[in-house]
């Protein structure tokens, strides 16, 4: 008997002991990582990243990333545009509408596949499809992709806080007169806003850190320009190719790059945390 | 007021309520009562055809309300709904202020002037006996009201629309005494103008505030009559032991 519950609490001293080093050791990574990216970035950050374009390598007092901020912020901000409108009215669809339709349950499965397919597989798809038709990378092609990696993530959580709402306020809001458009209008969005928005802020947070999706549709460019119809700079693809340089300019401008991506990147998943936080149901 | 000729109902395949024929008196409380499952919240949801909501549900059979069946297809349901009120179990405020609370229904029908808006508000909260205990906290949430505060303003947001017909479904059941007390003191007063019909289980309750009183058990009504005949000269066997708590 003794020795049996001696024998479990050794094992289980084992188990914990070897789960607490696993998480010690991913922890250590990280923690290497996002100091490495902190203390490079830092030392080469400075107001020129934001102010100046790529210059070559070699030329005195180096370039900045003023293109790839410019066309980073207007590419996500066109997926955007695109990507949660659609995302908020499918998830809306598959909550309410379509709630006992065997097409939702389907089309929810098919949207989670669609959420972990690997980003360079939807890069190659938006190539095909809108680049090499079209003779050229563009920051069409490049929003178009981000738009696809943000609709799957926000009409999964759309769906997914929406059904959370109790089902007695919509009963309750049909009995006094409202139309279901109306009730979704005016309860349930509004029962629902902070889970919508914790969706929509880490899907803009993942799209905002991609690089695979880009690097084939929208590419990069040493200069910026609102039409989204030519090449496009982007943070990420900027890092991955002047982190891959030779050249010494080049990649302090990539560490630069990545710190700010990280601490963007850091600041959405904090917001989403506090929008979460704040939920009703 | 309404006359239910010959009604049935079907979930499915589901018979859940077999026809069905009943007179709800106007001004009057009408209590149905009968053994849990018994179909008294589907009678109740067929008056406002919140069944409607869900596929695959069929109502056969008439409910005569003001002249018209309102079962017929040609029929508006938000127009239906708007004169039919409905109370239910739980609370359900919505997450708004009280005062927007109140006025959901109102600026469902357009009325938007704040003047008539908040004229309505505190008659509404005053009929519902509430106002005096929120008039100083109307732009706060309707969600930090207590249980049996909620209730009234759920009472109140139903009021606020002028509804002929209001119907409760078991609406104190999730309810403190004291709660309890004074919405069913809210329901005697309230039938001076309103017609009320409320499921209840609670058979004293039925006894105490209704003024007829509908007995049903698997989906048939068995006896309808005052209430006091109910309680006191029931007609029919089952009718008697239910009230005399041999079953049920
Ligand atoms: N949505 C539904 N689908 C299928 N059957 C239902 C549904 N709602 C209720 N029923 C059935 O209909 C019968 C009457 O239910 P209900 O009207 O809720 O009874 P009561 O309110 O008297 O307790 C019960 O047998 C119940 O199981
Ligand atoms: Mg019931």
């Amino acid at each position: 008997m003794t020795k049996n519950v001696r024998k479990r609490r050794i094992k289980n001293l084992l188990a914990l002991s070897l789960c607490s080093l696993c998480a010690l050791f991913g922890l250590t990574i990280l923690g290497w990582i996002l100091f490495d990216v902190a203390v490079e970035g830092w030392k080469a950050l400075s107001p020129k990243l934001f102010l100046k374009d790529p210059a070559p390598p070699g030329v005195m007092g180096g370039g900045g990333l003023k293109s790839a901020f410019l066309g980073q912020g207007l590419m996500t901000l066109t997926a955007a545009v695109m990507g949660i409108p659609i995302g908020i009215l499918g998830g809306t669809f598959l909550a309410e509408y379509g709630r006992n339709l065997k097409v939702s349950a389907i089309v929810a499965n098919l949207s989670d596949l669609a959420a972990s397919t690997p980003s360079i597989v939807i890069g190659a798809f938006v190539h095909a499809l809108l680049v090499a038709p079209f003779g050229g990378f563009s920051g069409w092609a490049g929003s178009v992709a981000l738009a696809i990696i943000i609709i799957p993530l926000v009409l999964r959580t759309t769906d997914e806080t929406l059904r959370l709402v109790p089902w007695n306020l919509r009963e309750a809001a049909l009995s006094l007169g409202a139309s279901y458009h109306q009730v979704i209008w005016s309860i349930i969005y509004r029962s629902s806003l902070s889970g919508l928005l914790t969706g929509v802020v880490l899907a803009l947070a993942r799209a905002a850190g991609e690089t695979a999706p880009l690097l084939f549709t929208s590419f990069n460019n040493n200069s910026f320009n609102w039409s989204l119809s030519s090449p496009t700079a982007s943070l990420t693809v900027s890092i991955y190719q002047y982190a891959a340089s030779p050249y010494e300019s080049w990649i302090k401008l990539a560490w630069a790059a990545a710190l700010v991506v990280t601490v963007l990147n850091l600041g959405l998943n904090l917001t989403a945390r506090l929008f979460l936080k704040s939920r009703k149901y | 007021m309404i006359e239910v000729e010959d009604l049935c109902f079907y979930y499915n395949s589901k018979n859940a309520l077999k026809n069905v024929t009943l007179s709800v008196k106007e001004n009057c409380l009408t209590a149905l009562i009968g053994p849990s499952g018994c179909g008294k919240t589907t009678l109740l949801r067929c008056f406002n055809r919140m069944h409607d909501l869900y596929p695959n549900n069929r109502y056969e059979g008439r409910i005569v309300f003001e002249g018209r069946d309102i079962l017929d297809k040609s029929i508006d349901v938000i127009t239906l709904r708007s004169s039919v009120g409905m109370v239910f179990q739980k609370p359900t405020p919505f997450p708004m202020s009280v005062f927007d609370n109140v006025a959901y229904g109102l600026r469902l029908k357009k009325i938007n002037n704040h003047n008539v808006l908040k004229e309505k508000v505190e008659r509404a909260l005053t009929r519902a006996a509430l106002w005096e205990e929120v008039k100083d906290r109307l732009k706060e949430s309707a969600l930090g009201l207590s249980g049996g505060q909620q209730q009234r303003l759920v009472i109140a947001r139903t009021l606020a629309v002028e509804p002929k017909v209001i119907l409760f479904d078991e609406s104190t059941s999730a309810l403190d005494p004291i709660s309890t007390q004074k919405i069913e003191q809210l329901m005697v007063e309230l039938k001076n103008d309103v017609t009320i019909v409320a499921v209840t289980h609670n058979l004293q309750q039925a006894a105490r505030v209704s003024d007829y009183t509908a007995l049903m058990y698997l989906g048939s009504l068995i006896e309808y009559d005052e209430t006091a005949n109910i309680f006191s000269k029931p007609k029919h066997k089952l009718t008697e032991e239910y009230v005399t708590g041999r079953f049920g």
